[in-house]
């Protein structure tokens, strides 16, 4: 894990183009942006508008058209995918929307797998502690489909937290639960996000939850509205003329 | 737009998509089986039919153990009728130090009847349609048996006594008839040589054949006429009889064919809903859009009829193509041997199996396309308030039906259709339960593994009711390529190996009494082993226990011996043998008494000429057959065997380093030499044709295996994407999701393999052991060659099959939903 206070992440004018049938059409557009260790960021904006890619690209999961993006240290444009991937399983942990538990793996082997990805020493012993977290030490041995919404979403985030990566990112980690396990699973991660100081970049619709991370950027038609000067957004409040949960 | 636009317009959209490609290729694979088959069948038919008034060479045939009487030869001239006479030999001939066996076909003036013969001038000369026959001194002979002697026309044979000269070359003779598996090749000569040649001594095996043909109220008289008057072992043929006999072989080839054929298509059938299971899930939105748009169901469902038959159309084009390819190979495999020459193929068939391909795509394909009749509009609003894909309950009975029409058609008979389907289920269960229990077991292993393999095997666990399918279809098609290339190689080499070193090779039969010691000595002298003289007599069953005797062919005229004790490879089972001095016993083999019903204590009267005699049995025998020695079902004592008209059968071993048997066949020319060995020979080749004829149709049933493989393959590739996609997020590199497809693809592959070659070995043994009553022992390394060759088609069928996962990028896992 990173000291806090150290820039962990920093994206310098990332654009992202993909060829369409009409043209070029460019997603994302000269976005910038710092992260420290320890600091939580959220990106809100309306469907299409590339916060998603955005948060994509950010964790190295694809590599910008345009610009640069640091994280840990580590130039993205230079690293390969298998690079990437390197750097991902020992330093980055992912929530996403829809859970994405394997199936066929119960609670504790689907914790297990990333730890054994990421090449960890004692990975059962890692998961039961990371389960035990997110209190569900009775609920080991189920598998994906015998648990509830809240519960699978429980299981991501332990698996997300067990390896102890500097960098969090989560996809609408709570747009597929009713409002009261959503609350909670964010509870959940925001707790453990502070117990081990690590870097949260969240994407999301709901302002409440991204008024809960210390920054907000917003992003629209692919730019970011406040980009003249990153560090700024961390002391302003959040727009709130929109509430991106209504639109839903 | 009107249906068949919109069908047209889904067809070539979707072109490209996996599922509609395995719906085809299902379609494709079933045809071309089914038209391989039927293709074949169809020329063995025709060939069948155009010897139809061929297959005697005359309109009906007196046939007899002895030269048929002037009288039946004047009562046809005097009807106006052709006639011919016929006698048939099989002898053992010399060419230099070759000896073969040969059937000897002495003929006279007018010969045949009905039919031509083809002849050539020299083996690779062109032949050509000849009427007559062969002059004295000169015979004819088949270009199987000028090779066997390594020869050509010009050589000179001896018959018994007499030289012949094969002057041509015999390429089609019209009443082959039952000879379609004719042991030995055909030499046709003149009557006047064999009679001039001494082979015809008293009780000599000839049989003799008087043709007869003319106008149809002229033979029907002389039937009347010569029916009544039919001595004893005289009987009549006619061409309904002879065709029934000629097409027993073939039929059992063809059925044979079939049922190698069903497999295929079964598989097929599963591959075919698999895909379109698979492809009518993926046009849901397609069709919730549709009628949102305003489209009525009605038209939806003609257009997706519509767009299944152009599909089932292109695939009876392809398939049918596929199928004249294979049925021309299989032609050739058995064209030197039961198959004959057969006429060229003709697109005829193709509309047959193009009927079985609409009636397989109806039955398997349609039910899913049709339930999607029933996606509600709603769900382009929200997918929660679809209903479920299926089929609704009354739709699944067509492909049920389908499964149980096919084969019946098929093979056309309920019977054979319900064993073959029965078995099939059977031996597919056993695949099923076996390839469940060895999914189990991995995933129990996978507990204890890391990463890369608990991940390779909880994909075969999370997909495991596909893996069971994938495992039995691959196992059933690649243990039929596996258990008929142990048959070929293995079991027929084994069981000759497995014979005593001394068994006899040889038969020497029509041995008069008063020639049995010189032919006994000639043989020592010629280096025979283990030489068994025994004597022979023909008689008349008459009465059991003062019942007219059963209704058997084994029944009625039998062959006897007699002995004074109880002779080697026999086994007494129930009774006591009789006594040396003994009279009025009698001794049955247990085979014999099985199927006449005869047992111990009942009492037998027989006729011999005009004399009548009475035994009791006293002993059951079991006989081992297989020691080739000479046996017989039926042993008298010999007070009461002597007095009987009798000839004398030798059999013996006659090692390789044993010179010819030259001398004992000029010195008693009516003696017939048998070597079995050469029959062994034979049979083993006509087997080895049929295996091999029968693997270019399971190589479909291998086909439609993969495809079945392919099918759900593509079935999960969105799921597998998925996955490979999340664990790569999780930082997992290429080799790992590499490593996990390789796992989950090498463990189908064991278990498929395993199942495939243990199954292939375990019914190759059964096989021995029931058939050829040996214990076969599989090769290690035939074993293992089927072993790797299954295992490394289904890893490699999976590998290519799932390239598009491997390339699946990360940022999937943010686009897609879960």
């Amino acid at each position: 894990m990173t000291q806090s206070g150290k820039e962990i992440l920093s994206a310098r004018q990332v654009g992202f183009s993909v060829d369409a049938p009409g043209g070029r059409l460019d997603i994302l557009k000269d976005i910038s942006l710092d992260l420290n260790a320890g600091e939580t960021l959220a990106i809100v904006g309306a469907s299409g508008s590339g916060k998603t890619t955005l948060l994509g690209l950010l964790a190295g999961l694809d590599r910008p058209t345009s610009g640069d993006i640091r994280l840990i240290g580590a130039e993205l444009k230079s690293l390969d995918e298998n690079a990437r991937a390197r750097l991902r399983k020992r330093h980055v942990g992912f929530v996403f929307q829809s859970f994405h538990l394997l199936p066929s793996l119960t609670a504790l082997e689907n914790v297990m797998l990333a730890l054994e990805i990421a090449g960890f020493d004692k990975p059962r012993e890692r998961a039961l502690g990371a389960l035990d977290q997110v209190g569900l030490s009775h609920r080991l041995e189920h598998y994906p489909r015998q648990l509830s919404g809240g519960e699978q979403q429980r299981v991501a985030i332990a698996r997300a937290f067990a390896g102890e990566p500097d960098i969090l990112f989560a996809d609408e980690p709570t747009g597929n639960l009713d409002q009261r396990t959503g609350e909670s699973v964010a509870d959940l991660l925001f707790e453990l996000n502070e117990h081990h100081g690590t870097a949260l970049v969240l994407v999301t619709h709901d302002m409440k939850l991204a008024r809960r991370c210390g920054r907000v950027e917003e992003i629209e038609d692919g730019r970011l509205l406040q980009d003249a000067n990153p560090r700024e957004t961390q002391t302003m409040e959040p727009r709130e003329t929109r509430d991106y949960t209504e639109e839903l | 737009m009107n249906a068949t636009t919109l069908s047209l317009k889904l067809l070539t959209r979707q072109s490209r998509s996996g599922a509609l490609i395995m719906l085809f290729a299902g379609l494709v694979v079933a045809t071309a089986a089914l038209a391989a088959v039927s293709l074949f069948t169809d020329r063995v038919g025709r060939a069948l039919e155009r010897q139809a008034g061929e297959v005697l060479a005359a309109d009906l045939v007196v046939t007899g153990r002895e030269r048929l009487p002037d009288a039946y030869l004047e009562k046809a001239s005097e009807l106006g009728l052709e006639t011919a006479e016929i006698a048939l030999l099989s002898t053992v001939l010399f060419v230099g130090e070759e000896s073969h066996l040969v059937d000897l076909k002495a003929v006279t003036e007018g010969y045949p009847l009905r039919g031509q013969l083809k002849l050539a001038d020299r083996l690779d000369a062109p032949e050509e349609t000849l009427a007559g026959i062969p002059e004295p001194g000169t015979g004819w002979m088949a270009a199987r048996g000028l090779r066997l002697f390594e020869t050509d026309t010009g050589v000179t044979v001896d018959i018994g006594r007499r030289p012949v000269t094969v002057e041509r070359v015999l390429a089609w003779e019209p009443d082959r008839g039952g000879s379609r598996f004719m042991l030995a090749p055909r030499l046709i000569i003149h009557m006047d040589d064999l009679l001039a040649s001494e082979l015809l001594g008293p009780g000599s095996r000839v049989r003799w054949r008087l043709l007869v043909a003319g106008s149809e109220s002229a033979v029907a008289e002389f039937r009347r006429w010569v029916e009544p008057r039919l001595e004893e072992r005289q009987g009549i043929e006619t061409v309904a009889e002879a065709e029934a006999d000629t097409g027993r072989a073939l039929e059992q080839a063809r059925r044979f064919l079939g049922v190698a054929a069903l497999t295929a298509v079964i598989l097929a059938a599963a591959a075919v809903l698999l895909a379109a299971l698979r492809f009518s899930r993926s046009q849901r939105d397609l069709v919730a859009l549709l009628k949102a748009f305003g489209a009525e169901g009605r038209q939806i469902l003609l257009a997706l009829t519509l767009l299944l038959l152009w599909l089932a159309l292109a695939a009876i084009a392809v398939g049918g193509l596929l199928g004249f390819g294979a049925q021309a190979i299989i032609g050739q495999i058995l064209a030197d041997g039961p198959a004959g020459e057969l006429p060229p193929a003709r697109l005829l068939p193709l509309l047959g199996s193009g009927s079985f391909t609409l009636l397989l795509a109806a039955g398997f394909a349609l039910p899913p396309l049709v339930a999607l009749r029933g996606v509600a509009p709603m769900r382009i609003l929200n997918r929660s308030l679809d209903t479920r894909p299926g089929l609704a309950g009354g739709l699944w009975l067509l492909p049920i039906l389908g499964a149980l029409t096919i084969p019946v058609l098929q093979l056309g008979n309920l019977r054979l259709a319900m064993i073959v389907l029965g078995g099939s289920a059977v031996l597919a269960a056993l695949l099923a339960l076996a390839a469940w229990l060895a999914m189990g077991l991995s995933r129990q292993l996978s507990k204890r593994t890391r990463a890369d393999w608990r991940f390779g095997l909880a994909g075969l666990h999370r997909r495991r009711g596909q893996g069971i399918i994938q495992i039995t279809a691959l196992g059933l098609g690649l243990m039929a390529l596996l258990l008929l290339m142990i048959v070929r190689t293995e079991l027929l080499d084994q069981w000759r190996g497995s014979l005593p070193a001394d068994t006899a090779d040889h038969f020497v039969v029509n041995i008069q009494p008063d020639q049995t010691e010189g032919v006994r000595e000639a043989l020592i002298e010629a280096g025979a082993q283990n030489v068994q003289v025994r004597p022979m007599a023909t008689v008349n069953l008459i009465e059991v226990n003062g019942e007219p005797p059963p209704d058997h062919r084994w029944a009625g005229q039998v062959n006897v011996s007699w002995i004074d004790r109880l002779p080697p490879a026999n086994r007494v089972v129930e009774g006591e043998f009789f006594a040396p001095d003994a009279t009025g016993e009698i001794s049955l083999a247990k085979r014999w008494s099985e199927r006449t019903g005869v047992g111990l204590g009942d009492t037998m009267l027989f006729e011999a000429g005009s004399r009548r005699f009475e035994a009791t049995v006293t002993s059951m025998r079991e006989v081992e057959w297989e020691s080739f020695n000479v046996n017989f079902f039926i042993l008298l004592t010999p007070s009461a065997g002597e007095t009987l008209p009798h000839q004398f059968i030798a059999s013996f071993r006659l090692p390789e380093e044993a010179g010819p048997l030259r001398a004992v066949q000029q010195g008693w020319p009516n003696v017939s030499i048998i070597d079995i060995g050469a029959l062994l020979d034979r049979i083993s080749e006509i087997i080895d044709r049929v295996s091999r004829a029968a693997q270019v149709v399971f190589f479909f049933t291998l086909v439609a295996g993969l495809v079945v493989l392919l099918a759900a393959l593509e079935a999960t590739r969105d799921e597998r994407r998925q996955e490979a996609a999340l664990i790569r997020a999780l930082g997992a590199d290429d080799g790992m999701v590499r490593r996990g497809l390789l796992i989950e693809y090498g463990a189908m592959a064991f278990i498929a393999a395993v199942l495939a070659t243990g199954g292939a070995a375990l019914t190759g043994w059964l096989l021995a052991r029931e058939l050829f009553e040996f214990a076969y022992r599989p090769s290690a390394g035939l074993l293992l060659t089927g072993f790797v060759a299954s295992f490394v088609l289904v890893i490699g069928s999976g590998w290519l099959g799932n390239r598009s996962v491997l390339k699946t990028s990360p940022i999937r896992i943010l686009r897609a939903g879960g």
